[in-house]
């Protein structure tokens, strides 16, 4: 019973769901409809189960002391904290989420300062260091160690110096042989990826709409 | 230990040392280097050029704050063009982080200190004007300029909350809000996010679902852009437009040539072209912050490409490719 209901639901709502989008009629746009309302309902449990995983996974950590325990807080206070001044605090003590724009957010509350100043340059600086290390890696690694490393070396030339201003004032052609990379050999490579990908993506989901492929149910299929 | 080798074995920190000045000089001392736009984005923009008060667009903030400095300026540079022609806007939030990103776009539009501003209309502000029963962009603007109303100098215009623009942020589960929309806009989102029921709006009222819908600009840094191609072109026909980061650039030219999106920001240097655009056809009067970021990109380039030539010089110059490994610290 715990195993044949949910593969029921599965094969039951993949099939049907598969067959709506081929058919342009009131009651199978109706049944779409009532689909996507209740979908996010659905998920919302999984909202609940996650903070309740989430929580009881940090808690144990610092009830036990275990290894970057403290760290544990960085995830507890404002999973709870940051909510509560969102949604429960009054907007007079600090409260609130951003609702306008045109001048009035300017008086924020906690939501909108601790995204404004700790989420956004946190989050910024994370990406930007990425700049520091690419660099480092591309001196020490990039090597025209083969002919096929050769040929990859003088494309990534090519189309850096293609997708900036000074590229074209070195070289006129920098920037059409570098779009031309990006166009056609980049272009056919990406496809037949892409298309392999699609197959595969297409072959696991009707094994596991058929229910060949349970390993999502947990136990390895068995 | 030869002079190679000690080139090899360069410390990382004199590296990140020169990635920071070149990141930051050009900032002081700006090149102003001429951006030439390339065919995927003078397709978004000519797009737009044709599209008039009577259509709308969905703009999506689909990214977080780690690729707001590439994909910030091209949702910026949309929705100046789009409230320079009046072109009424949906902004939505693929992730909740992005619903941040949208209000920081608007707010950076809005701003009274910059050189091409709009005024900011309220809801509340021109209730009066909807209680004459106008609502057409013209007579909304006549109307509130008649009410005594004037523009600055640097002000380019103004947008009427829920006439021009209506923002309504970051719903979970976006791909079935997508979805969602292509029947009602109002069924998923019954308000935008100051609490504004939609069906009063005039914007929605002439374009209650994405059929009505004639262009979705996504800006992203992550895959959620396909869910427009997959969701809203695959199954209603809707014309979506991407404004990705640059990594991402090189994954998405397929849907370009397959005729899925009408065309591409990739990256700063995307950013930049619509800039370059919105500036020779006088929609702003300065160019924006992706023009200025393309200095700095174009040294960093020239840095990188100069200490990966250097690097090789010396790999082979000092006979390592013959030998297994290097000695000293890597």
């Amino acid at each position: 019973m715990k195993r044949s209901v949910p593969l029921a639901i599965v094969m039951v709502g993949g099939i049907l769901f598969m067959i709506q989008y081929f058919i342009p009629h009131q009651h199978s746009q109706t049944l779409f409809d009532y689909y996507t309302e209740w979908a996010p309902i659905v998920g919302a449990f999984a909202l609940v189960l996650g903070v309740g995983s989430l929580t009881r996974l940090h808690s144990h950590k610092i009830k036990r002391k275990a290894k970057n325990w403290q760290y544990s807080y960085a995830v507890l206070i404002p999973l709870f904290g940051i909510p509560f001044f969102a949604l429960i605090m009054p907007q007079s003590l600090g409260g609130g989420m951003m609702e306008s724009m045109g001048g009035d957010r300017l008086t924020q509350g906690v939501f909108d300062f601790a995204y404004m100043n700790i989420q956004v340059p946190i989050q910024a600086t994370m990406f930007s260091l990425l700049a520091f290390y690419i660099a480092s890696a591309a001196f020490r690694a990039f090597r025209a160690k083969s002919a096929l490393a050769t040929v990859l070396l003088f494309a990534a030339i090519v189309v850096m110096l293609g997708q900036v201003p000074i590229g074209e004032l070195i070289g006129k052609w920098f920037p059409k042989v570098g779009l031309w990379i990006l166009r056609y050999p980049n272009l056919g490579a990406k496809r037949a990826i892409g298309l392999g990908v699609g197959f595969g993506v297409l072959a696991t989901q009707l094994k596991i709409i058929f229910g060949v492929e349970r390993n999502w149910l947990g136990g390895a299929g068995e | 230990m030869s002079i190679w080798e000690k080139m090899l074995n360069l410390d990382r920190r004199w590296i990140f040392l020169l990635i920071g000045i070149a990141c930051v000089v050009p900032f002081f001392t700006p090149l102003g280097l001429p951006i030439l736009p390339s065919q995927e984005v003078v397709s978004i923009y000519d797009y737009m050029e044709n599209l008039t008060t009577d259509n709308a667009i969905f703009v999506g903030f689909d990214f977080d704050p780690g690729t707001a400095a590439e994909n910030m300026p091209m949702g910026v540079a949309v929705l100046r063009h789009a409230f320079a022609r009046h072109i009424p806007v949906f902004i939505t939030a693929y992730g909740p982080l992005g619903q941040g990103m949208a209000a920081m776009a608007l707010d950076e539009i809005t701003d009274e200190e910059s050189d091409d501003y709009y005024v900011y209309v309220n809801w509340e502000d021109w209730a009066s004007i909807r209680e004459q029963g106008i609502t057409d962009r013209a007579g909304i603007e006549e109307a509130w300029i008649a009410a005594g109303n004037t523009l600055s100098e640097n002000a380019h215009g103004w947008v009427f909350e829920g006439r021009d623009v209506a923002f309504l942020g970051y719903l979970p589960y976006f791909h079935l809000v997508i979805l969602g929309m292509s029947s009602s806009i109002a069924s998923q989102y019954p308000t935008d996010i100051g609490g504004t029921p939609l069906e009063e709006m005039p914007m929605y009222q002439e374009h209650k679902s994405l059929r009505d819908i004639d262009l979705a600009v996504t800006t992203a840094g992550s895959s959620a852009c396909v869910a427009w191609i997959t969701y809203g072109r695959e199954k209603i026909g809707l014309p979506v437009a991407f404004g990705v980061t640059a990594v991402m650039a090189t994954d998405y030219y397929i849907y370009i040539q397959s005729g899925q999106i009408i065309g591409q920001m990739g990256g700063l240097r995307g950013a930049a072209e619509y800039e370059t655009l919105l500036l020779r056809d006088g929609y702003t009067k300065s160019p924006g912050k992706a023009f200025v970021g393309m200095d700095v990109q174009s040294i960093a380039h020239l840095l990188i490409i100069f200490l990966v030539v250097l690097g090789n010089i010396a790999f082979f110059a000092g006979g390592f490719n013959k030998k297994t490994k290097l000695k000293g610290r890597r």
